[in-house]
């Protein structure tokens, strides 16, 4: 048998049998070599409660070369692209050792979400974001881990402290990652800002992305 | 080639670029020993006054066969293994992780050999994450990391499940001196892999976080059957070096694997006074040292090259040409290129009317239409002379560059003429008595104007920066000389070749290529020399002229 096959073959068995790892690897379609890994987001981060999913591609020269991983889930992290949920991990790239898993670098993203590197940022603004504000930082990225990875709502000291009507709309804004300015702009036209917000989130309409983002397709997609 | 050619001093001029300038007359000795090239040949044979003494522009070098470029490495190798008493394959992978810089090494390694050997990788890195596997038989391994780091362990305590493959069937184990084992044909893998795909010549240990170093014989090892693919690694091995040696050059040309050696063009400062243009020993594989300009660019040192054809490539001289040819509309701001009529001009776009010899409105020319009487007020002076300056700079490039680009297309068209002569020989061979050798004439002086003309284009762009002065002035007389003797030559080539004429028409040609060849000579040797005074002075800042 193909000595690829036959490595991912029993890297699959082994994952599925053991359950002390919470790490799952499922196929995606027929082939062996496109598969899906979920894991659960770290104990005391903002990601706790998410269950997040890692698109894995296996190359062709696999396991002398790395695997291909990106996050399915939208992930707010320094090290994670907000948009494309590309990965920038050493063990991915370089440091890739032939002895390495799909099971220990699915375990290695896991960490990586424990112990964001912000000085080799994949996403420049999630990571200043980061450097800035670590408290806005988190309470972002809880809330993303709420909307996306289905992560506990979010509570606390954002909506449980007495705020004025503004502040929390503010927070809000802020917790989906988007400027009020761009948020005020299109409401402007009409829409309620509760839209918006929804939307601007979904076409992730920060950072570099807004100047990539036609405002016409924007209120398009509101109109929808 | 003499073999006590000595590579290894380089290594220290790194730091000491100046030094470099030392070096050059020992290897010119060398180089003597060599075969003469054509073009020496060829101008002996006309016996020009620079003959026997070496000419200026002329820079040394020597070639290197695949061979040659192995023992260098050899030699380096042994002397490091000579001085520590290490074994040569040790020293092998030390030289790399230092760049083959033997000073550098022998000063580290005196301080600190183990971790020397750490970093490098070749012995394991204190405290490795899987030491566990210990055993009295390989207690002697730190001591002497050279003589057993790769060794072949055969699996002897029940069935060995490789950690990569997963199969249990493998009886071939291998392992580096950190004892983590795989299988045979994972380790071939791996190998062929980081060779093929990466292009890297240094195969560490496949476990995770071992740093330890592949040998070259435990590459050999596993790639035994796969011989092109060693040969690639050893390849990859000679690059290494050459990248790392400023003296040496792989030549360029495709499927060529000679090397050049040019210790007078390994220093920065040396450029500014030297061009490198050297060959392979092929005489067509002739490239520039210092620089990926394909031209020869003599006499134009590298630097000023590239600020050149950098020059040429930008879109700047398009934004000239706009601010010469067209202007703003003085309301709108748009850019309006006159192309005809009268001076009454009405802008497109806002419909302001004014005139393009003063550009102030029409109304105020009152009823003194189509001849602008209020054209030496100051504002319209003033705005006119800042045109003509932008549009006297555009003319002076477009002088150099007309006639840069125009010896360019000439050298190729004179390869056209050439093949086309060709055959009217050939021809004439059969109905004539004229013999082979009697019709080589048109080659020769053929080579030589595309030779000169080549020199004749860079010419340009170095007068194009040269300050004004007498000494730009003597250097255009020669290129005035050069130029009138080359197209003289050119147009001597075009004439019609018919048999009653041929003897005179061969006499003329020869002489006037022993004419231009002699001035083109001399615009070399004179700019090479010019180098060396210090006599050029340029009209830009150019790196390392003050």
């Amino acid at each position: 048998m193909d000595a690829r096959l036959r490595r991912v073959n029993k890297e699959i068995t082994d994952c599925k049998n053991d359950k002390a790892s919470n790490v799952q690897i499922e196929l995606i379609d027929n082939s062996p070599f496109h598969l899906k890994g979920t894991f659960q987001g770290p104990e005391d981060t903002p990601y706790e409660g998410g269950c997040f999913d890692v698109d894995i591609v296996i190359p062709e020269a696999y396991p002398f070369q790395p695997v291909k991983m990106k996050f399915i889930t939208k992930v707010y992290h320094p090290n994670v692209s907000s948009a494309s949920g590309a990965i920038c991990l050493d063990i991915l790239k370089d440091a890739w050792s032939p002895v390495l898993t799909l099971k220990s670098t699915l375990i290695s993203l896991q960490s990586l979400l424990c112990s964001p590197e912000p000085n080799d940022p994949q996403d420049a603004e999630v990571a200043k974001h980061y450097m800035t504000s670590k408290q806005s930082f988190n309470d972002t990225a809880r809330y993303w881990t709420h909307i996306y990875a289905g992560g506990p709502e979010v509570s606390g000291a954002v909506k449980g402290s007495k705020v004025t009507q503004d502040d929390a709309e503010q927070d809000e804004i802020a917790m989906a990652g988007l400027e009020k300015a761009h948020v005020d702009q299109f409401e402007s036209l009409g829409f309620p800002r509760s839209k918006v917000i929804e939307v601007l989130r979904r076409l992730n309409y920060r950072g570099a992305n807004v100047a990539k983002i036609n405002e016409d397709r924007v209120v398009e997609e509101l109109l929808k | 080639m003499s073999s006590d050619y000595e590579y290894s001093d380089d290594d220290g001029d790194y730091y000491d670029e100046d030094e470099l300038m030392d070096q050059d007359d020992q290897v010119a000795n060398h180089s003597a020993d060599s075969a003469p090239s054509e073009e020496e040949m060829d101008i002996d044979a006309f016996d020009l006054p620079t003959k026997g003494k070496q000419k200026s522009y002329h820079i040394e070098s020597t070639t290197l066969s695949k061979h040659d470029l192995e023992r260098a490495m050899d030699e380096n190798i042994e002397y490091i293994a000579g001085i520590f008493g290490i074994e040569p394959e040790v020293a092998s992978i030390l030289l790399r992780h230092f760049e083959w810089n033997k000073e550098k090494l022998t000063e580290k390694y005196v301080d600190n050999p183990t971790g020397i050997n750490a970093e490098a990788g070749v012995s394991a890195k204190p405290n490795p994450p899987r030491s566990t596997t210990s055993g009295s038989s390989r207690s002697t391994r730190r001591t002497t990391p050279a003589s057993s780091r790769s060794k072949k362990s055969l699996s002897v305590e029940g069935p060995f499940v490789c950690p990569i493959c997963f199969d249990d069937t493998q009886t071939r184990t291998l392992a580096l001196a950190c004892s983590h084992k795989f299988c045979t044909e994972c380790w071939t893998a791996y190998a062929t892999n980081k060779i093929r795909s990466e292009g890297e010549f240094k195969t560490t240990c496949m476990a995770e976080e071992c740093t330890l170093v592949a040998t070259d014989s435990f590459i050999q090892s596993v790639l035994a059957t796969d011989l092109p693919t060693f040969d690639r690694f050893k390849e990859l091995l000679a690059r290494h070096f050459v990248s790392c040696n400023r003296k040496l050059k792989f030549c360029p040309y495709p499927e060529c694997a000679q090397t050049v050696s040019c210790p007078a063009a390994a220093s920065k400062f040396a450029l500014t006074t030297i061009i490198p243009i050297v060959n392979c020993g092929d005489e067509k594989h002739k490239f520039c040292f210092a620089c990926p300009i394909e031209d020869d660019h003599r006499p134009l040192i590298c630097s000023v090259s590239k600020l050149w054809t950098q020059k040429c490539r930008d879109d700047s001289e398009t934004a000239n040409w706009i601010k010469s040819n067209t202007k703003e509309c003085s309301k709108c701001q748009s850019t309006i290129e006159k192309d005809g009529g009268c001076n009454h001009m009405t802008c497109k776009k806002c419909k302001y009317e004014f005139c393009w010899v003063c550009m102030g409105p029409w109304s105020e020319h009152g009823t003194a239409w189509y001849s602008c009487n209020r054209f030496d007020e100051k504002e319209s002076v003033e705005a006119r002379d800042a045109q003509s300056k932008s549009r006297a700079s555009l003319e002076r490039y477009l002088h150099y560059y007309n006639r840069w680009a125009n010896h360019e297309q000439s050298a190729k068209l004179s390869m056209d003429l050439y093949a086309k002569t060709e055959k009217k020989m050939e021809e004439m061979q059969l109905t004539s008595a004229l013999t082979w050798i009697e019709v080589q004439f048109m080659k020769k002086a053929v080579d030589e104007v595309f030779r000169c003309r080549m020199t004749l284009k860079w010419t340009y762009a170095m007068a194009y920066y040269l300050q004004k002065g007498n000494e730009k002035e003597l250097f255009e007389d020669n290129q005035r000389d050069l130029e009138k003797a080359v197209e003289d030559l050119s147009e001597l080539l075009e004439q019609p070749i018919d048999t009653e004429t041929i003897g005179a028409l061969r006499q003329k040609v020869t002489d006037k290529t022993v004419y231009v060849q002699k001035r083109n000579e001399i615009v070399l040797e004179d700019s090479a020399q010019g180098y060396l005074e210090g006599r050029w002075k340029w009209n830009t800042p150019v790196e390392g002229f003050d």
